[in-house]
């Protein structure tokens, strides 16, 4: 019998690193292990409802449970329903794969003020996560702050029309929400030079697409892609990119907040209804980052391994998940010596709130059954619900 | 018949596909499957018919495991006058611009330098219901049916 591996984590991460270990050693006992009943992390709940395409890597990682013999843990939080050395005893690998799921703050004064949100809470909602907080109100004027794809992603999405959301899965509530929001302008502010924004192009494109947007650039530059945006939007809501314009402080100024930003032309501000920061994650405290990872890369090596977003920070998207998986899957496989007397899954007899990959696919066909004419899925939302489909059926 | 199954490919759907192809051709072909990452325009004189599947990245560009292939052939300009392929490509149409274009270009790398091309090139789309392999066999047992006629 093949050496225990335990994932935790099974987001693209998670499960592109199985996927490398199988591919190479097929008889590897692969437990993927993961807080939410569901699996798949941030394809789920993070790539744009809009952005259907992007989760067909999805069907991928299904087949590790259903041809590749890995296992799904579901509902299984590390660090509350088993600790990691009780992992590490039981394995003869562990692989931490757990994302990062704080927003990174602004770090200026007024960061924490009422109104200010940050992109991945904001995602998290829209997303339907069983974890989320209530959709904010934004209010007339949302300023993002940060010009990643994720920046952009937000953007997209309140600048769409409802007909743009067509065959998304963007669900029922959200949709509403985003329509009772009357969004009259939104503003996005970066640091950087449009022309060394971290965006991609085709992102940028992609707005160009939107019928509702005006696009307009505060600080003129040669960054191509958007520069044809600019030209080719004058739809009634306006959106101004304001680069070169580093914020500094955050204030509450007659019920609405004022951002203050340096910019080449000197200080200025910006009135904002809310203030969306897009501009990274960090741990979100539930495991010691710092620490878990000085382990991992501390020679001789033990059986600890960290991978993804856990590993690199929040830089990188799915095809770097999967390059980084298989260099990682080649290390582990170059030191692993399995130990036959480690119990593995066994350690979670006694864990009867446990959801497995057949629950999954109840979960996914009734979500698929139940979308309506104009979305391609309607997600199950509360927790409650992901772990008693039958609830669900009957309603 | 001797059938060679390449694959270029950014998140996996690539590779995926042409293991469905493989996996659905082995019982009557004798089969091999590889990254065009661990490929050389050479690999294709070997077998009968060279089937790869393609996806597109960026602004309808090659992906990032068909790229060194594709500057492979471009700098040592092999005569592949005597190499017969069919490509399928995997694309998103939500990109209308450069839909199929990465298969379209490695495919017309190919032509350029002689090699053969058998059919049509389909291109399986991200935004449509479809599975891959429900278009791609089909596609794959006909072009192979005409070739032993
Ligand atoms: C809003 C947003 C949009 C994005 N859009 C794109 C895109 O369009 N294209 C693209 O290529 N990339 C996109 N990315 C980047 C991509 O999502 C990441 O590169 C990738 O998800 C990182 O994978 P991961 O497995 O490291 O982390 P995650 O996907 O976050 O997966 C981590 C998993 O670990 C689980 N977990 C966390 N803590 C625990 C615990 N204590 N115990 C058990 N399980 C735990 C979580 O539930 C989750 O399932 C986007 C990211 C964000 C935030
Ligand atoms: C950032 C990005 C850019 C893309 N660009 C194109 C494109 O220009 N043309 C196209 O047809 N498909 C495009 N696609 C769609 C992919 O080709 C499609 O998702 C495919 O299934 C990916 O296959 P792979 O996993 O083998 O790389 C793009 C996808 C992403 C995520």
């Amino acid at each position: 019998m093949g050496a225990k591996i335990a994932i935790v984590g099974a987001g693209p991460s998670g499960c592109y690193t199985a996927q490398a270990l199988l591919k190479r050693a097929p008889d590897l006992e692969i437990d993927i292990i993961d807080a939410q009943p569901v699996p798949y992390g941030l394809v789920r709940y993070g790539v744009a409802a809009d952005h259907q395409g992007t989760k067909g890597v999805a069907r991928q990682f299904a087949r590790l449970f259903t041809r590749q013999n890995a296992r799904f843990h579901g509902n299984l939080r590390l660090g509350h329903h088993i600790t990691l050395p009780d992992l590490r005893r039981a394995y003869d690998v562990v692989v931490l794969a757990t994302g990062l799921a704080g927003d990174r703050a602004l770090g200026i004064p007024g960061d924490g003020l009422p109104g200010v949100i940050g992109s991945g809470a904001l995602t998290r909602a829209l997303y339907e996560h069983p974890d989320a907080a209530a959709l904010p109100s934004l209010g007339a004027h949302p300023v993002i702050i940060g010009t990643g794809n994720v920046a952009i992603d937000v953007l997209r999405l309140l600048a769409k029309t409802p007909d743009e959301l067509h065959g998304s899965d963007l669900g029922p509530a959200p949709t509403d929400w985003l329509a009772a929001q009357e969004i009259r302008q939104i503003t996005v502010v970066g640091r950087s030079r449009a022309s060394a924004a971290r965006f991609s192009p085709v992102m940028i494109k992609e707005l160009a697409e939107l019928s509702r947007v005006d696009l307009r650039l505060r600080f003129p530059d040669d960054a191509e892609a958007l520069n044809t945006a600019v030209a080719a939007t004058s739809g009634p809501l306006p959106v101004d990119f304001r680069f070169e314009s580093r914020p500094v402080a955050l204030e509450q100024v007659d019920g609405a907040l004022r951002l203050t930003v340096e910019t080449p032309a000197g200080p200025e501000q910006i009135s904002a209804s809310s203030v969306i920061s897009a501009i990274g994650f960090v741990c979100d405290g539930a495991l010691d980052r710092a620490a878990l990872l000085q382990e991992a890369d501390a020679a001789p090596p033990g059986n600890l391994y960290t991978a993804g977003w856990f590993r690199t920070g929040s830089v990188g998207a799915i095809p770097q998940c999967r390059d980084e998986a298989q260099a990682l899957a080649v290390e582990i496989l170059d030191r692993i010596t399995p130990d036959v007397t480690k119990p593995g899954r066994a350690i979670f007899a006694a864990h009867k709130s446990i959801v497995d990959f057949d629950h999954w696919q109840r979960l996914d066909a009734l979500e698929l059954s139940s979308a309506p004419g104009n979305r391609c899925r309607q997600k199950i939302t509360c927790r409650e619900e992901l772990l008693n489909p039958a609830t669900h059926e009957d309603a | 018949m001797k059938i060679a199954i390449f694959f270029g490919t950014e998140t996996g759907n690539a590779e995926m596909l042409a293991e469905d192809i493989a996996t659905g051709l082995e019982a009557e072909h004798e089969t091999s499957l590889a990254d065009l990452a661990d490929s050389s325009p050479e690999d294709l004189k070997v077998a009968e018919l060279n089937v790869i599947v393609c996806s597109s990245y960026g602004e309808g560009e090659l992906p990032a495991s068909a790229k060194p292939f594709a500057a492979q052939l471009a700098d040592s300009q092999p005569d592949l006058s005597d190499v017969r392929f069919a490509i399928f490509g995997l694309g998103d149409s939500e990109y209308a611009e450069t839909y199929g274009f990465g298969s379209m270009k490695l495919a017309e790398l190919l032509v350029a330098r002689g090699a053969r091309a058998l059919d049509e090139r389909p291109v399986h789309d991200a935004a449509s219901a479809d599975l891959p392999e429900d278009v791609a066999l089909p596609w794959v047992t006909a072009i192979i049916d005409g070739l032993a006629t």
